[in-house]
């Protein structure tokens, strides 16, 4: 008969090492998994799609410096979803006839911003950040110019794709 | 009969003396009413939990379908409304009441040695249950719940070093998506709920251990130095739990419920429309509980500092919280003796008021 914990104490030891490290062992096997299953977004490469925003002639026909909300529809790959993301183009024109295709989040959290025209600001309902028509920042908490997104013009189209430029942090969109 | 049925447990279980045991905790006397906030909080989790399961029947964690799932529960189904309004306004009064627990906690100083594994066990309590509170708001699935996800999501991008890798683990990817709203489902219904059920029995098993301290005016017959450790495990009378605190408890617990329900019946739950990431005028709002957090979001532009608002002060309030009994180590309990330690409470509660009232007003004019 093998003496119990009472009666040898280097008994008692090896039994507590065996116990810690049955529990070490089988908290490390769990662990695995779940810590795969949390951070496997991180190792997903994003669906990048390119829609079709309108045509450029219909663009360049904007007044300047008049920003013009067009929405986009980009048709995604989500987990196990395919999803339409619908999102909002701010396509502005500057006097020199550029285009910009500016995204309508705030660049401090995110929030939808108005366009005010009385003050010719964006303005965000959140913490009252301000932008200009050209996207720079003229006041409140938000930390740089707006989203830009990926575009491009082919065969008379402008393209969007569901990506910003000048985004390290992969902010989505 | 009866006798007899209890004879049998007793035989086998000694169920009286169990029963007997868990009933007879020695609760001061002098401040019962006070004490019943615990108790409540409690209670309150039930019904939480009870409401929960059932809203379950109906609701669907799926973005496009969520808010009509709730829509459906709250208009199509018996009673379904009272039910949801009971989920909402019972969260409410937890995270009221719970600031009401912590004050008078802090207040008295109940904190303090041998009493500060209550308090740590309390703020694990008091973290999760708020973001319970955040996380159920996302789960209806309308514009609010959006926005919030948007926003709160883009807030913990904002901690150093691995700010942009929580982000995209949170939402399950870069964009707020189904997977998001699947994530917050099961932290919302599973893990959250788990943690304070754990929790719960640690915070009572504590204050059993070293008593109930209650406040100061307990003490006032003690001969002992307020250095003595003895002194604040001794209380000057005590009442047995049941049914003397019990009674009070349960009186509170009513009354609130009374109007938990009667505010359920009323105002209910407001479903709010369809999130719709093209809205052009929308503006989206926190839940009162998180609009002083929001207000802070204002004060801190640019680059380099919007650090201090979405991650250093809330996060060195917390871990201070959290800290607590380990700051402040004195040993006097009554709010009088301790007068730093008072005003600053009261100037804390101040702030926490101002913040969420002026939070609440509207920034940026909608339209103008
Ligand atoms: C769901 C949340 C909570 C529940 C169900 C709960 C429950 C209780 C109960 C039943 C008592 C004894 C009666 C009373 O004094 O009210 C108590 C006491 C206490 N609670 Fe909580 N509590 C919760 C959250 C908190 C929080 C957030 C804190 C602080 C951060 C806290 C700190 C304490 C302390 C220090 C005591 C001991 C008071 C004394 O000995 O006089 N609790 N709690
Ligand atoms: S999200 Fe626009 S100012 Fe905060």
């Amino acid at each position: 008969m093998t003496k119990s914990s009472e009666e040898s104490p280097s008994r008692r030891t090896f039994m507590m090492v065996v116990i810690g490290l049955i529990s070490v062992a089988i908290g490390v096997a769990l662990a695995i998994p779940i810590m795969g299953e949390v951070l496997n977004p991180l190792f997903k490469r994003r669906d990048i799609v390119w829609s079709e925003l309108g045509k450029v002639s219909d663009l360049e026909n904007i007044e300047p410096l008049v920003p013009k909300f067009v929405p986009v529809y980009f048709r995604v790959k989500e987990g196990w979803t395919v999803n339409t993301l619908p999102r909002q183009v701010i396509v502005v024109k500057d006097i020199a006839g550029k285009l910009y295709f500016f995204s309508n989040q705030c660049t401090h959290l995110g929030c939808p911003l108005h366009w005010i025209p009385e003050r010719q600001k964006f303005m965000c309902p959140c913490h009252g950040g301000m932008f200009n028509v050209l996207g720079e920042v003229v006041g409140g908490p938000p930390p740089r110019p707006l989203f830009a997104w990926v575009y491009k013009i082919e065969n008379g189209a402008v393209l969007i794709q569901n990506k910003f430029l000048d985004n390290p942090k992969e902010r989505g969109v | 009969m009866f006798q007899k049925i209890q004879n049998w447990f007793d035989e086998r279980i000694e169920l009286t003396e169990l029963i007997k045991e868990f009933n007879g905790e020695r609760i001061p006397r002098r401040g019962g009413w006070v004490y019943t906030f615990g108790s409540l909080l409690a209670f309150l989790f039930t019904v939480q939990v009870a409401t929960g399961i059932f809203l379950l029947f109906y609701y669907v964690p799926y973005f496009p379908m969520a808010r009509n799932a709730t829509y459906y529960l709250k208009h199509h189904v018996l009673f379904g409304n009272i039910l949801l309004g009971i989920h909402l306004w019972g969260a409410f009064a937890m995270i009221f009441f719970l600031l009401v627990h912590m004050s008078r906690v802090y207040f008295s100083g109940a904190y303090k040695k041998p009493r500060e594994l209550q308090w740590v066990a309390g703020m694990v309590l008091f973290s999760v249950v708020v973001v319970l509170g955040l996380t159920g708001y996302m789960l209806i699935g309308n514009e609010n719940s959006w926005w919030t996800i948007n926003v709160l999501t883009n807030v913990a991008s904002h901690t150093p070093v691995v700010g942009g890798f929580l982000r995209i683990i949170v939402r399950g990817g870069t964009e707020t998506s189904v997977l998001t709203m699947q994530h917050i489902f099961a932290v919302h219904v599973w893990l959250l709920p788990i943690i304070v059920i754990m929790f719960i029995p640690m915070h009572l098993l504590f204050i059993r251990k070293t008593g109930h301290q209650g406040m100061a005016l307990e003490y006032k017959n003690s001969k002992l130095s307020d250095d003595d450790i003895n002194k604040w495990k001794h209380p000057d009378a005590t009442v047995p739990f049941f049914p003397d605190q019990f009674y009070k408890d349960i009186i509170i617990a009513l009354a609130v419920f009374g109007v938990v329900y009667i505010l359920a019946v009323v105002y209910g739950a407001a479903i709010g429309p369809m999130y719709r990431p093209l809205a052009l005028n929308f503006a989206p709002e926190a839940d009162w509980y998180f609009l002083a957090n929001e207000e802070l979001l204002k004060y801190f532009p640019g680059h380099g500092l919007i650090v201090f608002s979405t991650f250093l002060i809330p996060t060195i309030g917390f871990v201070i919280l959290f800290a607590l009994p380990f700051i402040d180590r004195g040993h006097e309990r009554s709010p009088f003796k301790r007068p730093a330690a008072t005003v600053l409470g009261i100037l804390f509660l101040l702030l926490l008021v101002y913040l969420t009232l002026i939070g609440g007003e509207p920034k940026a004019p909608a339209t103008v």
